[in-house]
């Protein structure tokens, strides 16, 4: 987790209003996290390596945002800085990070917080209680030593402090009722839990002080496909209860497309789309979208080849002139060996791309698999909405 | 002594492993068996990729270490080549140039302080070649696995290249020693995304065109849809379901293997989010009757009193499960001679 829960005794009580640098704004704010120019480097100097790149990306209240990349294109990297939680040689070297708090009473009002900025005190007022992290090995996350029961002590004694023995204790078997444990598993020490048990129990732990956001960091792929099943419906049934705004990174798009409302795709440290998940799905525009998305064999249908993405993942050290993903796309033309993109939006929608292809120049003709048409009337996320 | 042109080129009959381990708190008590395969047989044809789906626990990374003789069975049989091999018997060198065995993690089964070179020409003079050849086999090991120009790998150290590009030195040094039999365990679980179809289609390749007999492990029963000629489903140390093609797949009839395919994140199907979301009590693995039981939405008395045999539920495709007793006589043993009786008919 996030928070040292042994070294924040002197953490400032939840009803008191955190000493912020900017005051309170009186507009009610969509938006929970604003991320503007976000690049973080490792290291400095000549061995300097950019991990991300010049991110921008806003995330609503209650939405879920879905980032997808491949092992080192950053997506880790990115959420840790975001969150200051990144050690060196890691440096975040330009841009800014705006979290947008709701304050306790009037959750009208909200005090933007920079977290480039904040001060360690600041820090440890949000971490937990308002921006919490599940890590990928649940295993590790947990201290091996200790009861179940110690962990959730622990949270409630540093954030709540008013809180009185047993008081702790429901709350405790309040949260593992929430992901579907049961109150016996409190008197457990981790290795006594299956993976999927002990991720349930970083789930109810990030929620147990009603976070705004909560950032997802592969919590499903150490496990097995069936328990991966049994944790997304345990999330989307906690967002719909609890609205939490949520982070969720993976490397399976196919997983995204259910959760997530919107999804950004990172290559190399960069943003390459962004887009709705049925749009991404269903209508890709970036050739490494099409890619990944055709790397999943199917499980229904004609069995046929499938290519996948021909290559290797980039080294960042030697990252290519232009754009990043050209030395692996076929449609790579003489303009992407030279000219790395930028996001653009695509027309006057919503979502966008780093792709020269869609640059709007009359000449350079989309290839058809990029310029797929929605289909309004298959999207995922109306379907859902409906049974729920 | 051995029949080459036998399209079998290595069986399990009634393979079983147990372990024995001690009950946590009761030291000097009897001590606990965990059935870790069961009675599993299976035939692993030229030519052809037989997959083996399971979740984590199933059993399936036994049952191929236990096909490489890495493990020794508790019971049960190995036959290379319609020759059996005694069950207590060591594993020789002429068996292992015949079977030999792909791990999941490719960093952890590449020595990081040798070349590439080094892990391909070191089984090479193992197996017996000349000093003076091994160079060029190994070149085109990696030729064989599309690692060209194979003089840009060979002075790698495994920390150079990527995830994708190891495991395929981790295949070539598999081929280099010319088996019959491949046994890939996991081979793409650790790789990229990008990166994994690659792998999968080289296998496809080698199958097509080489007529290399692969055994492919998978806890991704899509990846086995695209890859296996046969798949076999495991669920705590027993083969529940196996059907020939991919007919387990499309009209899947074990609950198990049901509750498998409905797990997959499925885009294209909005109806598949529909599934139960409460907490399966792991490895409670009963003692007696069907050992999915517990989990089973359709469980009924018999299935809590006894282990079910295989039911035929189709052309191949066999069930271990009640729900299918009415239907058909118990076929216990009748899906393996049958294949081999056509599998001799194809070949004439």
């Amino acid at each position: 987790m996030i928070a040292d829960p042994l070294k924040t005794q002197s953490a400032a009580k939840m009803t008191e209003s955190p000493q912020h640098s900017v005051a309170p704004v009186s507009a009610r704010h969509d938006f929970v996290l604003e991320v503007n120019n976000f690049s973080v480097d490792y290291g400095v100097g000549e061995d300097m390596v950019r991990a991300v790149n010049d991110v921008t990306l806003k995330l609503r209240r209650s939405q879920v945002l879905g980032i997808a990349g491949e092992s080192g294109s950053g997506k880790s990297t990115l959420v840790y800085a975001m969150t200051r939680l990144l050690r060196a040689p890691g440096v975040i070297s330009s841009g800014d990070v705006k979290l947008n708090l709701t304050n306790e009473g009037d959750p009208e009002e909200v005090t933007p917080l920079s977290l480039v900025d904040a001060s360690e005190r600041e820090l440890r007022n949000i971490r937990w209680s308002h921006v919490s992290i599940v890590l990928q090995s649940a295993l590790n996350a947990l201290n091996p030593v200790l009861r179940v029961s110690r962990e959730f002590n622990e949270v409630l004694k540093t954030h709540r402090k008013g809180m009185t023995r047993s008081q702790r204790h429901d709350r405790s078997v309040e949260l593992l009722k929430m992901v579907g444990l049961n109150e016996d598993r409190l008197a457990r020490f981790p290795h006594e839990l299956s993976g999927g048990q002990r991720q349930r129990i970083m789930i109810a732990l990030a929620l147990a002080l009603d976070p705004e956001l909560v950032i997802m960091d592969e919590p499903t792929t150490a496990l097995d496909v069936v328990t991966q099943r049994e944790i997304i419906n345990e999330l989307n049934d906690l967002r719909s209860r609890y609205g939490f705004a949520m982070i969720f990174i993976t490397h399976d798009l196919s997983l995204l497309v259910e959760l997530a409302d919107e999804i950004v795709v990172m290559y190399a440290g960069a943003i390459v789309e962004r887009a709705g998940a049925s749009e991404l799905y269903q209508a890709p525009r970036h050739p490494y979208t099409l890619g990944l998305l055709n790397s999943f064999p199917p499980l229904h249908g004609e069995r046929r080849e499938l290519a996948g993405i021909p290559g290797s993942p980039p080294d960042l050290a030697e990252l290519p002139e232009g754009c990043s993903f050209a030395p692996r796309c076929p449609f790579a033309m003489q303009r992407c060996r030279h000219e790395a993109p930028p996001l653009t939006n695509i027309g006057d929608s919503d979502r966008s791309v780093a792709c020269w292809l869609h640059s709007g120049d009359p000449s350079v003709r989309v290839p058809v698999e990029l310029s797929r048409e929605m289909n309004p009337s298959r999207t995922r996320v109306t379907a859902l909405k409906e049974r729920t | 002594m051995t029949d080459r042109s036998s399209p079998v080129q290595l069986s399990a009959r009634h393979l079983t492993r147990h372990f024995a381990t001690r009950v946590p708190g009761k030291l000097f008590q009897a001590k606990r068996v965990v059935r870790a395969v069961d009675d599993a047989s299976l035939d692993l044809v030229r030519g052809q990729v037989t997959a083996v789906v399971g979740e984590s626990g199933s059993g399936k990374s036994v049952l191929a270490r236990m096909l490489a003789r890495i493990i020794s069975p508790t019971s049960g049989d190995l036959v290379l080549e319609g020759t059996p091999i005694p069950a207590r018997a060591k594993r020789t060198l002429e068996y292992a140039s015949k079977v030999q065995l792909v791990l999941q993690d490719p960093y952890a089964s590449n020595n990081p302080v040798h070349r590439v070179r080094h892990s391909l020409e070191r089984p090479l003079l193992i197996h017996g070649a000349q000093k003076h050849e091994v160079d060029d086999l190994a070149r085109a090991a990696l030729s064989r696995v599309s690692l060209d120009p194979p003089e840009r790998f060979l002075d790698r150290y495994p920390h150079e290249l990527s995830g994708g590009q190891l495991q395929r030195v981790s295949i070539a040094r598999a081929l280099c020693v010319k088996p019959d039999v491949l046994l890939a365990d996991e081979p793409i679980s650790m790789l990229d995304v990008s990166v994994r179809l690659g792998i999968l289609n080289l296998l496809k390749g080698l199958c097509d065109n080489e007529h290399l007999a692969i055994l492919y492990i998978t806890h991704d029963i899509a990846s086995a849809r695209y890859l296996a000629d046969e798949i076999i489903v495991m669920y705590a140390g027993q083969i529940v379901e196996r059907s020939r093609g991919t007919a387990l797949v499309d009209t899947p009839t074990h609950p198990y293997t049901q509750l498998l395919i409905a797990s997959v994140p499925d885009p294209s199907d909005p109806t598949s989010m529909a599934s139960q979301s409460e907490e399966h009590s792991s490895f409670a693995v009963p003692e007696v009757g069907c050992r999915f039981a517990p989990r089973c939405p359709f469980a009924m008395d018999v299935c809590r009193t006894s282990d079910p045999p295989d039911f035929k539920v189709g052309e191949g495709h066999t069930s271990r499960c009640w729900l299918y007793a009415n239907e058909s006589e118990a076929v216990v043993e009748m899906a393996l001679p049958e294949r081999r009786r056509e599998g001799e008919t194809t070949k004439t």
